[in-house]
């Protein structure tokens, strides 16, 4: 069993409640123990960046030094948080003094996607697959932060990220070749610009369809929210029907790995993606 | 210092290495021309055409190849790398590996038949990987050495992995091709039982399998079931003599079957001796048939027996005839191959019941169609495939529960995994971690099993988890019939006494190497040896066994050559990745529910569509498969797969290194997409596709659809001016501007429709006539040029269109849709060029190009080492030929006293005088393997041939071209007195030289020779009508005779030179050709026009390097004033100019008293000038200055300066003006080392530039950076907007339109600096007087403006220097330097040849109306006054022969030898219709 801390952080314990329980359902089938940080507060993505920035590392760093109490990894599943977490750590290393907490930057930072496209979680993803993902199109969509900025990140491959197109296929499913899969959504306009989001969700969700995919898979809690609730308003817009799920690797893992939980996370859609996979017999 | 060597290596065959080999060997040096690739050419040879002249680039470099290739003292050495250089200048060693061919090239013909024969697809990178190639290949049609190559790499590990060595990649890429029964040859060669190992192998060569990293291996055993089941026809088997000795094999199993058949086609009479009733042991009686058809047993068995192998069944070796009984019948030797039948025990209590049926002994009574009795529950114990097999059987024998009992887990099961998934399919249950302990018996029947639950402990010796018994875990398991299927032993009861030596575990020891037993003659292998093993092992112990009995029964070396050779296995590489994904292919089988109930075959086998598809999955890791398709097909026995590499050592003074560049690898900008988009593509490769021979035949189509692609859009500067210096370099790749323009130009030329745009960043047209062209692209063409760099491409997933977003000239960001993004992707140093030069210990520079200094380019840091091309930086085509030339004038000065010391001459016989002879004419028709003869019928031709008037001689030969066939001409010759040849056969461009040297040397003059190309103009462009090709092959051949009866011997006469040269122009270029000339041993005159030497030098005080051009200038002319072999004029000119080549006699004039000078050689360096500007208040106010007035300021009055706060500098003062169209090239980076300089001074002075473009092309980008690091101000502005200058209260108050802000700037410098435009000199008279003509703008205008930059159409008239065009002094110091070369090359033998195909005046017609001379393009011929007036007279050595004058003239008086009035029309009437002739 491995065992690994866990920073939930808002948006699973809000509006991504379906993220949570796939995270947790899936670890667990994985032998895979989750330790949730005791007494986690908020990690500054949503506005502290922008507006404070000591405030801005030490939400993070408070955060960090309760995980940096015991010596496990640190899975993020937010990519919100992931981002300010490894500002965080780099902050620490390139000017510590500015940390008020006694974080001092040895926390492995494990954002969800990559832990789970890892060699040895693969490994036991892929002897455990019970009903592979036959026949279903998707595309990856990794957004902006996943793999940017690549000095925070260290992710080599930032401009065309492919480990959950492998993840993907591994689970039998057709991950389709895609220009757009580290496009921004423009979830951090949200409140500000919607314009803005609207065309850039809406360039995605068009391309999306435009490649024939099923549904559009992600890692990042702000995208899915993003993607998977204006897909009405930005329909209208354009006249076209999107009717494009928007799902959670994690709930694809779940799945395919024959989960008996999936139906009730895959049900906490706005778009609702049961249909679709029931006409794909993956249901 | 030792004596010298008169030969220079050359490394690297591009054109650089092309033009130096060619200029070395002109001036009397031997060549050796290493080139790592099969052919020379180089990138140029993939070009479509060039820039500014749209010149095909294949037609203008091919003459060039020939050229070189046939060259007497140039021997190239193709597919070879330097090893080691050695020595010091003037005397080094050289060692060269050459690469093995596998071809010989003295046998090859380059017929191109081989590629067609080989089923190998290997991306074709000459085509830049757009379309496959063959395994065996030439680069190109036009290669030289026109000889093909067979690729190899490492070994494909699936051939390597089977015990029996079988070639698996050569028979499934003849699978995938259809060939199936060259495939199944392939597979005889190492295995007679292909249809049964093509069912029962368990295939290790599918684990190692490269393509199993992509998604799945490839089907190996079943492609070669599915080969054995089409071939139903009998192979032809090669059958060596019949020898006497007999040979006796115990055991039909794989082992003696495989033994016996390669001892059979040995010749060997050959006994098998089976004890079974049947033929096939193990195979028979250990495979159920619905895994093994015994149909199908059989017939691979009597294939077996056809060979002349007699099986003799119930014959068992044992008491009744043992081993000596056999040697005492006469056999001489002995294998025994008798397999492992016994079965091994399970040693619990009840084995002995009846109900207890061993698994071997189960399967052998089943398959000998003997009575079993197996009750309604079987439980068969063990995990091996005898396991799956007795309890498949025991269902298929009326069996209702059948059960397998493991004592391990799943995963340690040694069973096939198919095995093990169709036995669960037929429901088969499985029992793991079970071992049984005891056998119930009741009523001497059995009841059920006692077993014991078992748990996985540590690994044992076999690596597998060993099974430890949980006590008190007990269990029944209830069962009528138990099947122990746990091992088998071999039976050696019979060898008792027989002094066979055996192990501790059962088996017979043999020899590993030989599988020689304890005694002598006697042989052994398969199970019986190894222990119960696969059958392919079995198979191979059968084919070792046969070939040590051959060596056995000839008294041979049992042992040599059979070590086991350490090959490589080909691994996985990055670039079959990019492959598409394809599952593998699954063979139909009965269901389930079926097959239960019976012994039919499970698997249906593969379709053949199936077959093709599963076999094209293979990736070729191994590249050639060695099929050996190619040494079948090749009729002239030039493929030699036994090749070996070979070290050639020899010695040279001096070495030249033109090893090109590599394309800048776009995959690396990821944001492009390129590698991941098919319809981004790199430039090079959108060059592949507008050429004719590329991969789309020259139809400009997009690669994802084949489509053709309307909106096309160029990226530039992929690659290159990449400031972030992680994906990109620093520097300006020189060249990609001009191409891209180019490319969108004939792009638009190909397809009307075409919308070309160019997203670019600076458009970098700074070379001759190069802004004329970008103009007329924009402005003819409808090229659509955009200002911005381009951050990412993205794909429209259905259309694969791609999206690029940019910043439009209003500051917008846009997006726009194309079809084809082409990235102009930059020149790097080539990976081979640097550890070439790691091996010649040679400094390179930041970049990695060859560091070389700025006054002496191409030296190298290593003395006697020279460089040219884009390995010294990047550069355009012209550039690189004056290179090229310039490091053959550094070579040729270090060498110039042992110049023609290494160099060959040719002797031929006494010619032999034809006159007065009646023709004798000798016909050779050429099949040209199957390349002519496979549509013409050259028969028809040949007896067609024999009919014609003059012929006395007819031969068809298979290849006229090769080695043994000019033996054949030769002879043929001088048996039947022939005075005329003709060929027909190819092109005369390639091959009419080399059979003009063949008649020669048996004493027939070159030009009583005449080829016809029956190849291109009958069988290539008639291939589908074979009979009009082969009667247009006899119009053609009729033509030829023809001619060939008026053919005349010629004479081409030697005219004797003046070794000496002329330099018209005392600046740079003109002193540094006169020292390099007399470096070479050549006197000269050098003649200027001012009083002092030096030229535009004298006004240039500093380099933007960085170096001291002052004391360049002091040093060069002192240098020229004490060379005794130069003659200085200074405020002179040259008043006249006569003669030609090798005979020049000029006037200079000085102070008004003429000079008479004789000279062979003329070189023009007379330089340019900076403009005077007339515009920007220039002349009107002091404060306003040009360029080269502030260089001066900067140096001499500094203060001036310093007094300076803000100084703007304008650029493209006059030029690319529509009244001088071009740019001045230099203006950019005098601007940046000028404004550097002061900022070097004055941090504090504010410097701004107005540019158009900022053309610090090459590696001067570097200082474009520096000079905005350091805070210099670039404006653009546009031609339409320029810069307002105008005085306000006293000062300067200049206006510009800054573009990014979109709005007026007003700007009040105290110094404006004009770069004005550089123009040339008036040099109408001289060019008039030199015969040479001038360019729009007023600049010599060089012969070829790619190939010959700096010759003159005129022989003997060179160029070098601003003459020719704006340049640096690096640029001037190459260019004299080249035109030296050249000059020297042009006299160095001391004569210059004449042609002997030129033109004559008949002056008894001629009337001397000088339509000729006012006509030649060469000025080779002119009106002279004679005693009867004005005539007309050809000057020899300038005549090419082209017949200009003799079309032309009115009185029919000029005559072009070899191509006479009479001739030609002799060759038209021959094609008039006999009748028709006749008539007329």
């Amino acid at each position: 069993m491995k065992e690994i801390s866990y920073y939930p952080g808002c948006s699973l314990h809000g509006t991504a409640g379906e993220y949570d329980d796939s995270i947790r359902d899936v670890s667990n089938l994985l032998d895979i123990q989750l330790h949730e940080l005791e007494d986690w507060t908020c990690c500054g993505a949503s506005s502290a960046h922008c507006t404070d920035e000591e405030l801005a590392i030490d939400l993070a760093a408070r955060n960090l030094a309760i995980a940096e109490k015991s010596d496990r990894e640190l899975l993020v599943p937010c990519v919100a948080c992931y981002s300010r977490f490894k500002c965080a750590e780099k902050e620490s290393k390139e000017h510590p003094e500015k940390i008020h907490f006694s974080y001092r930057g040895n926390v492995p930072i494990r954002y969800a996607l990559d832990f789970f496209c890892e060699g040895p979680v693969l490994e036991e993803i892929k002897k455990k697959i019970r009903k592979p993902l036959s026949g279903l199109k998707v595309v990856c969509y990794y957004g902006c932060l996943t793999v940017r900025p690549p000095k925070v990140t260290g992710i080599k491959e930032y401009e065309n990220p492919q480990h959950m197109d492998h993840l993907m296929e591994l689970l039998g499913a057709e991950p389709i070749p895609w220009s757009y899969k580290a496009d921004c959504c423009g979830a951090s306009l949200v409140m500000t610009r919607t314009d803005i989001v609207r065309r850039l969700s809406g360039k995605l969700l068009s391309m999306a369809k435009e490649a024939e995919a099923d549904c559009l898979v992600t890692g990042c809690p702000m995208c899915h929210a993003n993607l998977d609730t204006r897909q009405e308003e930005l329909g209208k817009e354009v006249g076209e029907n999107f009717n494009l799920p928007v799902l959670y690797f994690t709930e694809l893992i779940g799945l395919a790995l024959g989960h008996k939980d999936a139906k009730k996370w895959l049900g906490h859609h706005i778009t609702d993606p049961i249909k679709m996979l029931n006409s794909k017999g993956l249901m | 210092m030792a004596d010298k060597v008169g030969a220079v290596m050359v490394v690297g065959g591009g054109i650089a290495g092309i033009q130096a080999s060619l200029d070395l060997a002109e001036s009397g040096y031997y060549v050796y021309l290493v080139e790592a690739s099969p052919a020379i050419g180089g990138v140029m040879a993939q070009l479509d055409k060039t820039f500014p002249t749209n010149d095909c680039s294949m037609c203008i470099l091919s003459p060039k190849l020939v050229e070189a290739g046939r060259h007497l003292n140039i021997q190239t050495l193709t597919y070879s790398e330097v090893m080691k250089v050695e020595g010091q200048p003037g005397d080094f060693e050289i060692t060269v590996r050459k690469k093995p061919r596998y071809i010989d090239p003295l046998k090859c013909t380059g017929c191109g038949e081989c590629p067609q024969a080989c089923p190998v697809p290997i991306k074709n990178l000459f085509d830049e990987g757009l379309v496959d190639r063959k395994a065996i290949y030439r680069p190109y049609a036009q290669a030289f050495p026109n000889i093909f190559t067979i690729e190899k790499g490492e070994r494909a590990p699936c051939g390597l992995t089977c015990p029996a060595g079988i070639n698996i990649q050569g028979y499934v890429a003849l699978t995938g091709v259809g060939k199936y029964k060259e495939a199944l040859s392939l597979i005889w060669e190492d295995l007679p039982l292909p249809g049964v190992l093509g069912r029962i192998c368990p295939h290790p060569c599918e684990k190692e399998c490269n393509r199993k990293e992509l998604d799945e291996p490839i089907a190996i055993c079943e492609l070669k079931r599915f080969v054995a089941d089409q071939i139903k026809t009998e192979l032809p088997i090669q059958k060596e003599e019949a020898k006497e000795e007999k040979v006796a094999i115990v055991g039909s199993g794989p082992a003696g079957l495989t033994a016996g058949a390669y001892l059979a086609t040995k010749g060997y009479p050959v006994t098998i001796f089976e004890a079974l009733p049947v033929m096939g042991g193990m195979l028979y009686t250990g495979i159920p048939s619905y895994r093994l058809p015994r149909d199908l047993l059989a017939e691979e068995i009597k294939t077996i027996q056809s060979l002349g192998v007699e099986i003799k069944t119930n014959f068992p070796i044992g008491p009744h005839l043992t081993l000596d009984d056999l040697f005492r019948q006469g056999y001489r030797a002995v294998f025994l191959g008798v397999g492992a039948h016994q079965d091994q025990k399970l040693n619990i209590p009840g084995e002995e019941n009846p109900n207890v049926i061993p698994g071997v002994v189960f399967l052998r009574k089943a398959n000998l169609g003997e009575k079993v009795e197996v009750g309604r529950r079987v439980a068969v114990i063990g995990g091996g495939n005898v396991a799956m097999d007795a309890a498949r059987t025991s269902l298929r024998m009326g069996a209702q529960e059948v059960s397998i009992l493991y004592r391990r887990s799943l995963s340690e099961m040694p069973a096939n995994e198919e095995e093990i998934k169709e036995a669960e399919e037929e429901g088969i249950q499985f029992q793991f971690l079970t071992a049984p302990t005891e056998i119930m018996i009741k009523d001497g029947k059995v009841t059920s099993l006692r077993c014991l639950r078992m748990e996985l402990g540590e690994p044992d010796a076999s690596g597998r988890r060993r099974p430890v018994p949980i006590q008190g875990s007990d269990f029944f398991v209830e069962t009528e019939t138990i099947i122990p299927a746990i091992g088998q032993t071999p039976d050696l009861s019979f060898l008792q006494g027989m002094m066979i030596e055996t192990t501790p575990q059962g088996t017979i020891n043999v020899d590993p190497t030989t599988l020689q037993t304890s005694r002598e003659g006697v042989f052994a292998g398969g199970d019986a040896v190894s222990g119960p093993w696969i059958a392919i092992e079995a198979v191979a112990a059968g084919k070792e066994a046969a070939l040590s009995i051959d060596r056995y029964l000839r008294g041979k070396d049992l042992y040599e050559g059979r070590e086991k050779p350490n090959i490589q296995k080909a691994r996985f590489e990055e670039i079959y990745a990019d492959q598409p994904k394809s599952p593998r292919e699954r063979m139909e089988m009965i269901p389930a529910e079926e097959r239960r109930k019976n012994f039919s075959e499970v698997k249906k086998g593969f379709s053949e569509e199936q077959a093709k598809k599963e076999a094209q999955r293979c990736l070729n890791c191994g590249l050639c498969s060695e099929c050996l398709q190619c040494v079948a097909l090749c009729k002239a026995g030039a493929v030699n797969h036994q090749m070996k590499e070979e070290m050639i050592k020899f010695k040279v003074g001096s070495v030249i290194l033109s090893p090109g560049f590599d394309e800048y690898d776009p995959g690396r900008l990821i944001p492009y997409g390129y590698g991941r988009f098919p319809n981004v593509i790199s430039s090079i490769q959108f060059e592949r596709i507008l050429s004719a021979s590329g991969p789309f035949q020259g139809n400009l189509l997009r690669p994802s659809d084949r489509k053709a692609p309307k909106k096309v859009a160029w990226i530039q500067c992929a690659g290159s001016r990449d400031m972030t210096g992680n994906d990109g370099n620093e520097y300006c790749s020189s060249v990609c501007c001009m191409y891209a323009i180019k490319e969108a130009v004939i792009a638009k030329e190909h397809h009307h429709e075409v919308e070309p745009t160019i997203f670019y960043m600076d458009i970098r047209a700074h070379g001759k006539d190069f802004d004329a062209y970008y103009e007329r692209a924009k402005q003819e063409y409808g090229v659509r040029f955009i200002r911005s760099m381009v951050s990412r491409v993205a794909e429209r997933p259905k259309t694969k269109n791609l999206m690029i977003a940019y910043v439009d000239s209003e500051g917008k960001v846009k997006e726009e849709e194309f079809e084809l993004v082409v990235l102009s992707v930059g020149l790097t140093p080539s990976k081979g060029a640097k550890e070439l030069a790691q091996k010649l210990g040679l400094e390179l520079n930041t970049y990695g190009f060859c560091k070389t200094e700025e006054f002496s380019p191409l030296q190298t840091s290593q003395p006697g080492i020279y460089v040219c091309g884009a390995f010294q930086g990047p550069k355009d085509i012209p550039e690189t030929v004056a290179q090229a030339s310039a490091a053959v004038a550094g070579a040729s000065s270090l060498l110039a006293d042992v110049r023609g010391t290494l160099t060959k001459k040719k002797d031929y016989p006494a010619e032999i005088d034809v006159k007065g002879q009646e023709p004798r004419i000798g016909v050779f028709v050429c099949h040209c393997g199957i390349n002519i003869g496979g549509v013409v019928n050259v028969q028809e031709v040949k007896d067609y041939a024999k009919t014609l008037e003059g012929v006395a001689f007819v031969e068809e030969n298979l290849y006229t071209c090769s080695q043994d066939t000019q033996e054949k001409i030769k002879k043929a010759v001088q048996e039947n007195q022939l005075n005329r040849v003709v060929v027909a056969s190819c092109s005369p461009r390639t091959h009419e030289p080399m059979f003009q040297e063949t008649i020669r040397e048996m004493g027939l003059n070159k030009y009583l020779f005449e080829m016809t190309n029956i190849r291109d103009q009958c069988s290539w462009v008639h291939m589908h009508q074979p009979k009009e090709a082969t009667e247009k092959a006899k119009e053609l051949l009729r033509m030829a005779v023809a001619k060939s009866k008026l053919l005349q011997p010629l004479k081409e006469p030697l005219v004797e030179v003046i070794k000496k040269g002329l330099i018209i122009g005392g600046g740079l270029a003109g002193m540094r050709a006169a020292l390099e000339l007399a470096r070479q041993g050549l006197d000269c005159a050098l003649v200027e026009k001012e009083a002092e030497l030096g030229g535009n030098l004298r006004h240039i005080y500093h380099t933007i390097e960085g170096n001291d051009s002052q004391a360049l200038l002091q040093k060069t002319i002192s240098e020229v004033l004490e060379n005794p072999r130069i003659q200085v004029f200074t405020k002179a000119e040259l008043k006249n100019l006569g003669g030609y080549v090798g005979n020049f006699k000029s006037i200079i004039s000085t102070n008004g008293s003429d000079k008479e000078f004789e000279h062979g050689v003329v070189i023009v360096a007379v330089g340019a000038k900076e403009s005077t500007p007339t515009e920007y208040l220039y002349g009107q106010d002091g404060r306003v200055i040009t360029q080269k007035e502030l260089e001066e300021k900067i140096a001499l009055r500094g203060e001036e300066i310093n007094r300076c706060r803000h100084i703007v500098m304008i650029q493209c003062v006059g030029s690319r003006t529509p009244e001088r169209p071009n740019c001045s090239r230099i203006c950019c980076s005098v601007a940046v080392k000028n404004g550097l300089k002061i900022k070097e001074k004055n941090p504090d002075t504010k410097i701004t530039i107005l540019y158009r473009d900022i053309r610090t092309y090459g590696l001067m980008e570097r200082y474009y950076t520096q000079a905005r690091n350091k805070g210099i101000e670039f404006i653009q502005y546009e031609l339409d907007a320029k810069p307002d200058l105008n005085l306000k209260e006293g000062g300067l108050q200049l206006k510009v339109k800054d573009k990014i802000l979109g709005e007026e700037i007003i700007l009040q410098p105290d110094l404006v600096v004009l770069a004005s435009a550089i123009v040339p000199y008036e040099n109408e008279a001289l060019a008039k007087m030199l015969k040479v003509p001038l360019t729009a703008d007023g600049f010599f205008l060089e012969a070829h403006m790619k190939l010959r930059p700096v010759d003159f159409a005129t022989d003997g008239i060179f160029l070098a220097g601003m003459a020719h065009f704006p340049k640096s002094i690096t640029e001037s110091i190459s260019q004299a330097d080249a035109a030296v070369a050249r000059a020297t090359a042009s006299i160095a033998k001391g004569y210059v040849s004449v042609l002997a195909t030129i033109s004559e005046v008949d002056q008894t017609r001629c009337v001397g109306c000088g339509l000729c001379e006012l006509l030649c393009p060469f000025s080779a011929i002119r009106v002279v006054e004679t005693e009867k007036g004005s005539k007309a007279e050809t000057i020899a050595a300038s005549c090419k022969g082209c017949g200009v004058c003799s079309a032309s003239c009115p009185q029919k008086a000029v005559t072009v030898h070899h191509f006479s009035d009479e001739q030609l029309t002799a060759q038209i009437e021959a094609l008039l219709p006999v009748e028709g002739k006749k008539a007329a």
